[in-house]
């Protein structure tokens, strides 16, 4: 009796010896971001032509590029804001324009999140939201857009069309969640925001 | 119920002992009785030796003195002084024995002799020191002896049996409740929580990642039958690093005796439409050995604010704890295990992506997400699972000094799924694996006047953050070891008059290993003072390997006596060193809630804290009345805080930062009562705080407001067994909050517009009115029975708290009613 009231104290020790022992000195693995949105890209073509031109927004994750001037954070985030990137288009024109989302954090696997969209339509939405300063401009749901199950464009490709000389914003919006499929302003849409970019459109 | 008293035969089996109250036989195995068989064909054999020993049952103790007598041919023998005692030239057969003592019950046995043999016999043995032992051992010891401790009732503690530990505490005064929804919601002392507010079960302190404010202690209060509290760091026994306060939950010890009880508790609420069942059974023995088994389940749905639904805020939790102990007066052992675990849905419309997201939930009235009533929990939710393993010996010795000592394991797994995309759906964004072992061993000596306590302690604790999360770790990898040391002494020269004394030291090794990200780490430029330790890059991120030492030496001291014959008053200083979190100072990632960015700041150093509780408790006639004011003072006192805006592809986050900063905190609590007859008594309970930043005076957030809560209770005497409260309870507006408003540009109609966020600014005060009835106990069968009927917020008020972070989102629980049913058995 007595003997057992030792041990089993005794072998807690040993145990606790024991898992102390054998724990791990490894270094923890890197976590691969999987579902990060690190790039977005539009691909914008005049109807009938087959020249393309791809505009590319960058954002977070990428620091080899902005390593050295750390303090420049204003620049830093001008990018997104894509103040520096200007969407050139002619007037009275229209253009096919494709949006693609990427993941590029490992940039020797590059994951097309734009897929993973299309697979869970129902659940996800682009909206475009013109800002008022760009005059007679649209955009519109292409032919060969996505469509979710009930009948609603996901906005993945779109036709934009121009008028008269403008120039303004266009804000990018990918929803995930969403309230509701349809509306004319961001709010109408409710759900929660996964990628919100300013698209600087200039017509002339 | 039958599966307990199995187990209970079980370990009874192995007891081959008899008990003083009854007289058991020994049970011959098949072996011997064939041996018999086999002796009556030689006929009888008179050359037999039947020797034995008189033990103590509880200490295993030689019993002298003791008369044994062979019944049948009237021989009989005392035993020697080491408790032998011998029978010459005994015959073959049965025999039948009588062993009697002075101070102990008669014990007859019965016994086959067919070879000479060595028995132990066990007597319980009473001398008039050992039950003095028993009635001290079971009494619960005090917490502080000159600090105030506040415990709940019975009523008090199983009224909150289905609603956590936090609401049960926020019962006593000046314990507020920190929370993030309605169920996720810890402890908040004097102003402070988390890592200040220590939570200890069975003598060791739960270690479940309570840093956060979304992170409430994952404890079953109902597996424990008493829970007391400090408000200080009263007891450098089980923690020297927590300013705010200490939670004590610990358990009785059960008789010696034969016996089987427990409690039952059925509970159902209207809103949430969910029910909570504990049990718990508790079984006895003579010989000293006790099992104890408890269990709770609890499924509820959404709850409902006056105006909708709150959509995914239900709660499953299933928990259950095993103790098996043996009590033998003088020692006493302990093996303890449980399994808690709980699935909580966090609000669907609190879930973000952007600060655009966050100023829409912010302007719009109700959330932005209502859909009908489920019990179905879905993203975002929490799943927390806590594991709890224990071993623990005691034994006293003749001159009133207890040794102790236990080993006790922890795992606590947390994972929180948010709302994502594709194959990690169903993955969590945050996995995290907590193993904690603790090994404590102390000495305690006490004589009437004084007692003084010494011990040391070993804690390792382990943190493993999944990387399969597809999400930065919010927590890194570390390994922290806590080796240190306490002493406390109280002395009491006479009855009122009581002095305390203690210190704790801890030395704390924290060994980590960390990811930056490249932008993180030149933004900060952490190169100069951590480029030293980076042992690894790889994908913009760089590895950095870190052993953070933190020496940290806490003092108390107190004294309690009367300032008059009725005025009792005591004064307690606190002094506290706490080394930073892990999470203070090296967390790093979005909070989905609030739309923010948490970076932890790597260069902290000791929070250290002096508080200074005075106590005054006078019973004028009728009218009680204790009031304790409190001032705390905090050097590198850690705050988290805005710093700025980061922009990513999502939209612009503000960034909330770790920083020290010397802080002020003070207030007073207050209790009143009185009894207006033997029908009828009032009570008030009300507390108020304010803290702030020395410097700057800029008060600090999360500080709760004024708080006042009247009672009228009702107990009629021609009705024995019931008892009626109504009960008002009046949250004040905090004027005094730090402005961490900022601006950020929204696309409003067309137009792009700077808009103010306001994530700072209280919301109103509120009123809430409570009602209580409590029926019984009445006798059912051999059981009793009780019936409460309790009603929150009975008028069915909107209201927002300023303690509750998805206040922005939507308003609190409206009216709940709520049935109980108890059985004691």
């Amino acid at each position: 009796m007595l003997k057992n009231l030792y041990i089993k104290p005794i072998i807690a020790l040993c145990l606790f010896v024991l898992i102390f022992a054998c724990s791990k000195s490894d270094d923890p693995d890197p976590v691969h971001e999987e579902e990060a949105i690190t790039l977005v890209t539009l691909e914008v073509s005049k109807a009938g032509s087959s020249e393309t031109t791809e505009y590319n927004f960058e954002v977070e994750g990428h620091d080899h590029e902005d390593e050295d001037h750390a303090d420049e954070e204003e620049e830093d985030h001008d990018d997104h804001d894509g103040e520096h990137i200007e969407i050139e288009l002619e007037p009275n024109s229209s253009y096919d324009v494709s949006i693609f989302i990427y993941n590029d954090t490992d940039p020797n696997n590059v994951e097309d999140i734009t897929l993973e969209i299309i697979e869970e339509k129902d659940e996800h939405q682009i909206f475009y939201e013109i800002m008022d300063e760009l005059s007679g401009f649209s955009i519109t749901s292409a032919s060969d857009d996505t469509v979710d199950s009930n009948g609603n464009p996901l906005n993945i490709k779109t036709t934009w069309t121009t008028t008269g000389e403008t120039s303004g914003e266009v804000v990018g919006y990918l929803i995930h969640g969403p309230t509701s499929k349809t509306g004319n302003t961001r709010n109408d849409f409710g759900g929660a925001t996964d990628f919100e970019i300013d698209f600087e459109v200039h017509v002339e | 119920m039958s599966f307990l008293s199995f187990i209970a035969e079980l370990f009874n089996l192995k007891l081959h002992k008899c008990k003083c109250s009854r007289c058991c036989t020994v049970p011959i195995t098949a072996v011997s009785i064939s041996l018999l068989a086999a002796c009556f064909c030689y006929g009888q054999n008179c050359n037999l030796k039947f020797e034995g020993q008189i033990l103590d049952l509880h200490d295993n103790s030689p019993i002298s003195a003791a008369l044994v007598q062979v019944l049948d041919d009237n021989q009989a023998v005392f035993s020697n002084d080491k408790g032998f005692f011998i029978f010459k030239n005994q015959c073959s057969g049965k025999i039948k024995l009588k062993i009697s003592h002075l101070n102990c019950e008669d014990v007859y046995q019965e016994l086959n002799l067919n070879k000479s043999v060595f028995k132990k016999f066990y007597l319980e043995h009473h001398i008039e020191s050992l039950e003095e032992v028993i009635v001290e051992e079971r009494k619960i010891k005090k917490l502080s002896s000159t600090a105030s401790a506040y415990s709940l009732s019975d009523l008090q503690k199983d009224q909150y049996s289905g609603r956590g530990l936090a609401k049960a505490l926020e019962q006593i005064s000046g314990v507020n409740v920190l929370s993030t929804g309605n169920v996720i919601s810890k402890p908040m002392i004097h102003g402070m929580f988390g890592s200040r507010v220590g939570i200890i079960y069975d003598g060791v302190q739960i270690e479940n990642q309570q840093w956060g404010q979304d992170h409430a202690p994952n404890i079953d209060q109902n597996a424990f039958e008493e829970i007391r509290l400090i408000k200080g760091a009263g007891v450098l026994k089980y923690s020297g690093d927590t300013p705010g306060g200490v939670v004590v939950l610990e358990n009785d010890l059960p008789m010696i005796n034969d016996s089987l009880y427990g409690k039952s508790i059925l509970s159902g609420m209207s809103n949430g439409r969910g029910l909570s069942f504990v049990s718990s059974w508790t079984r006895s023995y003579n010989s000293g050995n006790y099992f104890k088994a408890q269990a709770m389940i609890k499924r509820m749905g959404d709850f409902s604010a006056p105006k909708y639904i709150l959509s995914n805020t239900g709660t499953d939790e299933n928990n259950i704890s095993l103790t098996y102990g043996k009590n033998k007066i003088l020692s006493h052992w302990k093996a303890n295990f449980s399994y808690f675990s709980q699935e909580i849905g966090i609000l669907r419309s609190s879930h973000i992506g952007n600060v655009s997201d966050l100023v829409r939930a912010i302007e719009s009235a109700s959330p932005t997400i209502i859909r009908p009533f489920s019990h179905q929990i879905a993203s975002p939710k929490q799943s927390n699972k806590h594991y709890t393993a224990g071993i623990q010996y005691s034994k006293r010795n003749r001159s009133n000094g207890k040794l102790y000592a236990k080993y006790s394991w922890q795992r606590n797994n947390r994972k929180e799924y948010d709302i994502r995309r594709g194959e990690f759906k169903i993955k969590p964004s945050i996995d995290l694996r907590l193993d904690t072992h603790d090994l404590l061993s102390n000495y305690q000596w006490e004589r009437s006047n004084w007692s003084l306590d010494s011990g040391v302690f070993l804690q390792i604790q382990d943190n493993y953050s999944n990387p399969l999360t597809g999400i930065r770790r919010l927590i890194p990898d570390y390994i922290k070891t806590e080796l240190g040391t306490y002493f406390t002494a109280s002395l009491s020269p006479s009855n009122d008059f009581s002095l305390g004394f203690g210190f704790r030291f801890g030395h704390q090794n924290n060994h980590v290993k960390k990811y930056y990200k490249n932008k993180r780490w030149n933004d900060e430029n952490y190169q100069d003072q951590l480029g030293a330790f980076v042992i690894n890059e790889v994908l913009n991120q760089k590895l950095v390997e870190q052993r953070l030492i933190f020496n940290n030496l806490s003092i108390n001291t107190g004294v309690k006596f009367p300032l008059t014959e009725e005025l009792k008053f005591s004064l307690n200083i606190f002094h506290t060193e706490r080394a930073p979190d892990i999470a203070e100072m090296f967390s790093d990632g979005l909070h989905h809630s609030l739309a923010t960015i948490e970076y932890g700041n790597p260069f902290l150093r000791s929070e250290t804290t002096q508080k200074l509780v005075l106590n005054f408790e006078e019973k004028i006639g009728k009218f009680t009345y204790e009031i304790s004011p409190y001032y705390t003072r905090g050097q590198n006192y850690i705050i988290i805080e805005p710093t700025g805006i980061e922009y990513t592809i999502r939209g612009a986050f503000p960034v909330w930062e770790y920083r020290p900063v010397n802080a002020i905190i003070r207030g007073f609590d207050v209790d009143l009562s009185l009894r207006l007859s033997d029908l009828v008594e009032l009570k008030n309970n009300s507390s108020w705080i304010e803290g702030y930043e020395k410097a700057t005076k800029t008060p600090l957030i999360n500080i709760p407001p004024l708080t006042t809560t009247n009672r009228i209770l009702f107990s009629f005497s021609h009705w024995k067994s019931f008892l009626m409260s109504l009960s008002s309870k009046t949250i004040m507006r905090q004027n005094q909050f730090p402005n961490h408003n900022f601006e950020a540009s929204v696309v409003e109609n067309g137009k792009r517009v700077n808009k103010l966020v306001d994530i700072s600014t209280p919301p109103k005060a509120y009123h809430l009115l409570g009602m209580e009835l409590h029926w019984g106990p009445y006798p059912l069968n051999s059981n009793k029975i009780s019936l409460s009927l309790i009603f929150d917020n009975v008028f069915n008020t909107s209201y927002r708290n300023y303690l509750n972070r998805l206040r922005l989102f939507a308003d609190e629980m409206g009216r709940n009613v709520m049935l109980q049913i108890k059985i004691y058995h």
